[in-house]
């Protein structure tokens, strides 16, 4: 079966008198698909969300819905719903009627809003006795039920969702986000999730779209944006992660050799399918997660290998995060592994690391991009 | 800093902080009340008040059916002057706050401005528009749309009375309305349209519902300040159809009649207090204004 195009994003710019805060982005997103848009604030990422909701007019280009155009088509006609950042209850309207209020709209006999607002509250595991309660006597997490069930109850084709868990505790965020997979899952409607957060994205969507200044920096698999990222930018927007500067010699068709990492490496070339598609002779970028970096005990050896002196240890519960400095020339790494409770490592203990070439990704900037990464947030 | 205080009349500290405030409040708020309660119950002799306790006032305010002709006309004009003062906020309120935010700050300078204005010198400017030697026929004359000895008959009329009212009394409508309006998130809209509302179903299931607190705080202080009017009705109105603020200052100043003077401020008082009650009573029950 050929997945349809629920949504396709064609061009599309958006200028705010003269700053450009979506730059001709394109995005096709199949139907009952998880799409996360990610980026710092200021990446254009929300304001791409209103577009598609119809609370914004693109300045060129054009969405379509369903194979329509939606130019011209106001938010309220379109087959859209949007779940608000800070929910947008209407506060002076029962938790009932916020729910039954799409429907109300759409004149449906007042039995049967009764009716589907009882369903919509089991689906969302909200107890009855909530519908005559008014939003502000509930709380936080209760409240991101209301409204989704508020935006679920007209069955819409698309889901938009504008950070709508960005306030909340971590126990809560998590639990609702399980809720979201579940709800997905069920009911099969295709949501556009906005969030700054890319470990959100991962834990959620089925593709993720990197966004900064308005650009589309990467979109794919969450695998792909974690492993294969498009440049150093995505690279560090989740975590940390270990990039060394190299220049590429040649480019074959099986193996690309490089020079100048400046760490012990045996034979410095890889395999062709470990790096861009694109990737040119010149300089370029080798990264290797932290969580694939290992300590090698006496007698061990890796396709790569670095004598670091150990600066600090981070307990993060699950996992151990060491930042290192390499003894000779001073480049920083950081490795991770999962957590004991005996440190294997102290600060300021010597160790020898490794990691495999099967491990690394090599990418390189477009020509005539700065290679600064910006700081996340920091627009 | 916020101190947590007990609120109980156990707390020391609340006693000795409130202390201050309410002796303010029992010097000159209550005891001048008192008094005024007592005086009823005197007679005056030779213009003057003599102490002596009888319920002859009362008896005279109970039995004179003009003085409460009068409270009617002062009820009924205080009544319509709030029905027309928000017909004619409302949407400049909500125009101001929606339409023209670019003018924002200028609009409130503005407003304020209407605040400082002293209120005589705003009555007198109607008189001058309204006069048969004012602006309108001037302008009538002038174009010749009537003759020279044509009478408007605008000034000295309830008509001019209301007109002043508005005119005096509308700024604290506009204001609250205008503020109530403006503390509507706009997300909201946004989401009421999401729903699948239009811009008149947004306007009456969203933003009128949500500035109803304001549009009920406007009513009532126009409401409570028209009662009072004194000024509008004497300069404009000529006296020719009197309210409760002008009767209970010509039986204080004219007549020199302070029992009865004080009796129909207490009947007055009584009054408004009694309206207020059931504003404050429906406000409650309001569900809507209930949940803010």
């Amino acid at each position: 079966m050929a997945a349809e195009k629920i949504l396709q994003i064609e061009n599309v710019r958006k200028l705010f008198h003269k700053t450009v805060a979506v730059d001709d982005v394109s995005v096709e997103v199949e139907a009952g698909e998880f799409i996360a848009l990610v980026g710092p604030s200021g990446c254009g990422k929300t304001t791409l969300l209103k577009m598609i909701g119809g609370f914004e007019v693109p300045t060129a280009g054009r969405i379509l819905i369903n194979g329509k155009d939606m130019t011209g088509v106001r938010a309220a006609q379109r087959p859209t719903s949007m779940v608000f950042q800070k929910l947008a209850l209407f506060p002076h309207k029962t938790v009932e009627q916020n729910i039954g209020y799409p429907l109300k709209l759409r004149k449906t006999p007042a039995d049967e809003i009764k009716k589907l607002v009882a369903e919509m509250l089991e689906l969302m595991h909200l107890k009855p006795e909530y519908l005559k309660r008014y939003p502000r006597q509930l709380s936080g997490g209760e409240q991101q039920r209301v409204a989704l069930a508020r935006s679920l109850i007209s069955s819409p084709t698309i889901l938009l969702l504008d950070e709508p868990l960005s306030a909340l505790d971590f126990k809560l965020k998590k639990n609702l986000q399980a809720e979201l997979k579940r709800l997905h899952r069920s009911l099969g409607v295709t949501f556009v999730h906005v969030t700054h957060d890319l470990e959100e994205a991962m834990i959620l969507a089925d593709r993720i779209c990197v966004m900064r200044d308005g650009n589309i920096l990467q979109l794919g698999k969450p695998a792909d944006i974690y492993y294969r990222p498009a440049d150093d930018f995505v690279a560090s927007f989740i975590g940390e992660t270990n990039i060394f500067n190299i220049s590429v010699e040649d480019v074959g068709a099986d193996a690309i050799r490089y020079s100048g990492q400046g760490i012990e490496d045996s034979d410095p070339s890889i395999e062709r399918a470990k790096a861009a598609s694109d990737i040119r002779t010149g300089t370029a970028e080798m990264m290797v997660r932290p969580e694939l970096v290992r300590i090698l005990r006496s007698g061990e050896s890796a396709d790569c290998q670095a004598r670091v002196k150990v600066d600090e240890v981070f307990i993060k519960g699950s996992s151990l995060q060491y930042r290192a400095s390499m003894i000779d020339g001073g480049a920083r790494l950081v490795f991770e592994m999962l957590g004991t409770p005996i440190l294997p490592v102290d600060v300021g203990q010597e160790v020898t690391l490794g990691w495999n070439k099967s491990d690394v990704f090599v990418f390189q900037h477009e020509p005539g991009e700065t290679p600064s990464p910006k700081e996340p947030g920091a627009d | 800093m916020v101190k947590v205080v007990d609120k109980s009349l156990k707390d020391r500290e609340l006693w000795v902080t409130a202390s201050p405030s309410t002796l303010l409040q029992l010097a000159f708020m209550l005891a001048p009340l008192c008094l005024l309660l007592m005086i009823t119950f005197q007679v005056t002799q030779f213009f003057q008040v003599t102490w002596v306790w009888n319920l002859d006032t009362w008896t005279d305010v109970f039995t004179t059916g003009y003085y409460w002709s009068i409270l009617l006309v002062t009820l009924k004009m205080a009544g319509l002057c709030v029905l027309l003062c928000f017909i004619i906020s409302f949407p400049i309120a909500y125009g101001l706050a929606t339409r023209f935010k670019a003018f924002e700050n200028h609009i409130k300078v503005l407003m304020i401005f209407a605040f400082m204005t002293d209120i005589v010198l705003k009555t007198y400017g109607w008189v001058i528009v309204f006069d048969d030697s004012g602006v309108i026929n001037w302008i009538l004359r002038g174009t010749g749309i009537v003759g020279p000895d044509w009478i408007n008959g605008l000034v000295f009329s309830q008509f001019a009375t209301m007109v002043g009212m508005i005119y005096n009394l509308i700024a604290f409508m506009i204001f609250t309305i205008y503020l109530s309006v403006l503390n509507i998130d706009r997300d909201l809209i946004e989401a009421s349209y999401d729903c699948g509302a239009g811009k008149f179903r947004t306007f009456w299931e969203v933003t009128l519902p949500l500035c109803r607190p304001g549009i009920w705080a406007g009513c009532l202080l126009v409401f409570v300040l028209s009662m009072g009017v004194y000024l509008e009705e004497k300069l404009m109105g000529g006296g020719n159809e009197p309210m409760m603020g002008h009767l209970i200052h010509q039986t204080f100043g004219t007549r020199v009649n302070w029992p009865l003077g004080s009796a129909l401020t207490v009947v007055l008082m009584v009054v408004a207090l009694v309206v207020l009650l059931i504003f404050i009573r429906i406000y409650r029950f309001d569900k809507y204004t209930a949940t803010r």
